[in-house]
């Protein structure tokens, strides 16, 4: 059975059909069905409902805001299965700074709380309360210590409790948190008007793209020239996503997934153009990359195409040094070990290879004192995502 | 029963030793919350907070502890970690050094136990000895 696929980002519209992968700009003064209607009309004429697979990353996804015990367990398991939940915007609070952290203004979708192996107790009291009556949030869960959970219960409303993500060995449990996250991630889409129309195109299930791109990973090496253990780096509009093979983790985390998803929030192209380069400014190694591009540091200031194609050079050398570098809060990756880097999103369109394999060059280089680097493959025609889509479109047949 | 947390600090990959302390301990009745090797600091305080530890028993093979484990105090002071018994032990220095230096230097980094190139059961037969006084 032949089949359409379509993926909403926050810049393009891309679809997959048997005549090939096509993509335009979107239109951010109509709506999603519409633009999607009017761009691609032909293509989705030929196809039936039930043939047309859509997946978005276009309604900038739930923001959640993580409170936990310690940063290099309880933050960092909810945070990790939060992103490979398909969360983007993740904000999190260490406990015992509570009553000095900041409150979030905005509406929060949901707030998780995490902390302590389930034979602990005692370990939230009334700061927690404190703090919580001064958000606003649809939805909170708790996935820490067993012994807390009466005490919590009783005394937060609404209060959802699941299996604590810590187990008494240390090590995260990942299941339960991430199925409670990916179905509030589904009724959010489904919730929002906009995505909400596409339905009338489609009776499939609608995912969002990370999701997707994760499904494709374990048939990446069957497919492409690629070797394990490999990174996918996606830039984007608004973020940049890595997804990588856990083999690179240097992690005490254990997890059953091969495969994991990080987000830096901050360095996207577009939409979080000024974050970038704040990020790239304190980089210690960005002038003198900026030097081997023949560029001076003027060109962050600038709009034009030139600008752009450095903007994601500059995300990817920021990734890179991010990930190798360790920090509590996020997974530090065994860069020596790697043996592939794909490319894929909107930044395949606008750099060459020989513009992405000079970063690359430079990052091994500068930081980890070698001139070998790993295979690098620009996903310039989407097939990662074709392949994740058409894997998920197998699971739902059978 | 004693919950301990192990594990070997900094940059180290010796990873022998922490097998065996895994082991000993197991077999002389604590609970162990084994990091393996290639842990930092902060990563062994946050585990001592999140399954709430009586002790935590570092070891350092490579000759780089010291590095590392200046910051203890500062951490311990960030978490109130008051009843915690903290210990190291295996190759404390780099090249020649006299056992009494390190032991005081380590104690002023904030470890109650200091084993500077001594048998592992030794060790463990002191701790033992000094969990019971202290309790
Ligand atoms: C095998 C080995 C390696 C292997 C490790 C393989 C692995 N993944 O485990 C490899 C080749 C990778 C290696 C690398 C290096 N090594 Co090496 N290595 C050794 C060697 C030969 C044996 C270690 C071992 O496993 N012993 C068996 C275990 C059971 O004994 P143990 O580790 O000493 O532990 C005992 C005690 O120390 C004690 N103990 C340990 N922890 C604790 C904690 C407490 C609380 C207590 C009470 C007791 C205790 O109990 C244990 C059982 O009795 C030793 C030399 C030696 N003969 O000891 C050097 C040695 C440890 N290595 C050393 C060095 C310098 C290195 C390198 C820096 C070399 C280099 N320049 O590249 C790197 C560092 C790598 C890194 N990032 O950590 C030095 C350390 C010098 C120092 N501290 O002053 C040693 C002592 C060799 C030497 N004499 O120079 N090494």
């Amino acid at each position: 059975m032949s089949k359409l696929l379509v993926d909403i980002g926050s810049t393009y519209i891309k679809i997959s059909s048997s005549n090939g992968v096509f993509q335009k700009f979107r239109d951010f003064n109509r709506a999603i069905l519409d633009d999607l209607t009017s761009k691609f009309a032909d293509e989705i004429q030929r196809y039936e409902k039930d043939e047309i697979h859509i997946c978005s990353s276009a309604n900038g996804g739930l923001s959640t805001l993580i409170i936990g015990l310690t940063n290099s367990f309880s933050l960092k398991y909810a945070t990790n299965i939060a992103f490979n939940s398909g969360i983007n915007i993740i904000d999190t609070i260490l406990y015992h700074n509570i009553e000095n952290s900041p409150v979030a203004g905005e509406l929060l979708d949901v707030v998780i709380i995490v902390g302590g192996i389930d034979s602990i107790g005692g370990v939230f009291d009334e700061k927690l309360f404190s703090y919580l009556s001064k958000l606003n949030y649809s939805n909170i869960v708790y996935v820490g210590s067993k012994k807390d959970r009466e005490y919590l219960s009783e005394n937060i409303e609404n209060l959802v409790i699941l299996e604590n993500i810590i187990t008494e060995k240390l090590k995260v449990n990942e299941e339960p948190l991430k199925e409670y996250l990916t179905n509030l991630y589904q009724q959010d889409i489904v919730g929002k008007e906009d995505i909400k129309e596409l339905y009338t195109l489609s009776s499939n299930q609608i995912y969002s793209t990370p999701y997707i791109v994760n499904q494709s990973l374990p048939y990446i090496d069957a497919n492409f020239e690629v070797i394990n253990p490999f990174i996918v780096i996606d830039i984007g509009g608004a973020t940049t996503d890595i997804h990588y093979s856990r083999d690179l983790s240097r992690d005490n985390m254990v997890i059953d997934s091969e495969y994991d998803r990080l987000v830096f929030k901050k360095l996207g192209v577009y939409k979080s153009k000024d974050s970038l380069v704040y990020a790239a400014k304190n980089n210690e190694f960005v002038y003198e990359l900026l030097n081997v591009l023949n560029v001076t540091e003027n060109i962050l200031e600038e709009e034009s195409e030139q600008a752009t194609k450095i903007l994601m050079q500059l995300s990817i050398f920021l990734v890179l040094c991010k990930v190798s570098i360790h920090t509590s809060l996020y997974i530090t990756l065994n860069m020596h070990l790697l043996k592939s880097i794909v490319l894929t999103g909107g930044i395949t369109k606008v750099l060459s290879y020989d513009e992405v394999e000079v970063i690359v060059q430079f990052f091994y280089k500068k930081i980890l004192n070698t001139t070998a680097i790993p295979t690098i493959l620009l996903d310039s025609n989407y097939d990662i995502w074709t392949l994740g889509m058409k894997a998920l479109g197998e699971k739902d047949v059978d | 029963m004693y919950k301990v947390v192990t594990g070997v600090v900094g940059n180290d990959i010796h990873v022998v030793a922490n097998r065996l302390i895994d082991i000993s301990l197991q077999a002389r009745g604590f609970e162990v919350f084994n990091l393996g090797v290639n842990t930092y600091l902060e990563e062994f305080i946050d585990a001592v907070v999140e399954t709430d530890a009586d002790v935590l028993l570092i070891s350092s093979l490579n000759g780089e502890a010291e590095g590392w484990c200046r910051e203890l105090q500062f951490l311990m002071a960030e978490y109130e970690l008051k009843d915690v018994t903290f210990v190291i032990g295996g190759n404390l220095s780099v090249g020649e050094s006299k056992d009494e230096d390190l032991v005081k230097k380590y104690q002023s980094y904030g470890f109650d136990l200091v084993f500077h190139q001594i048998e592992l059961n030794d060790g463990l037969d002191q701790l033992e000895e000094f969990l019971g006084k202290k309790s």
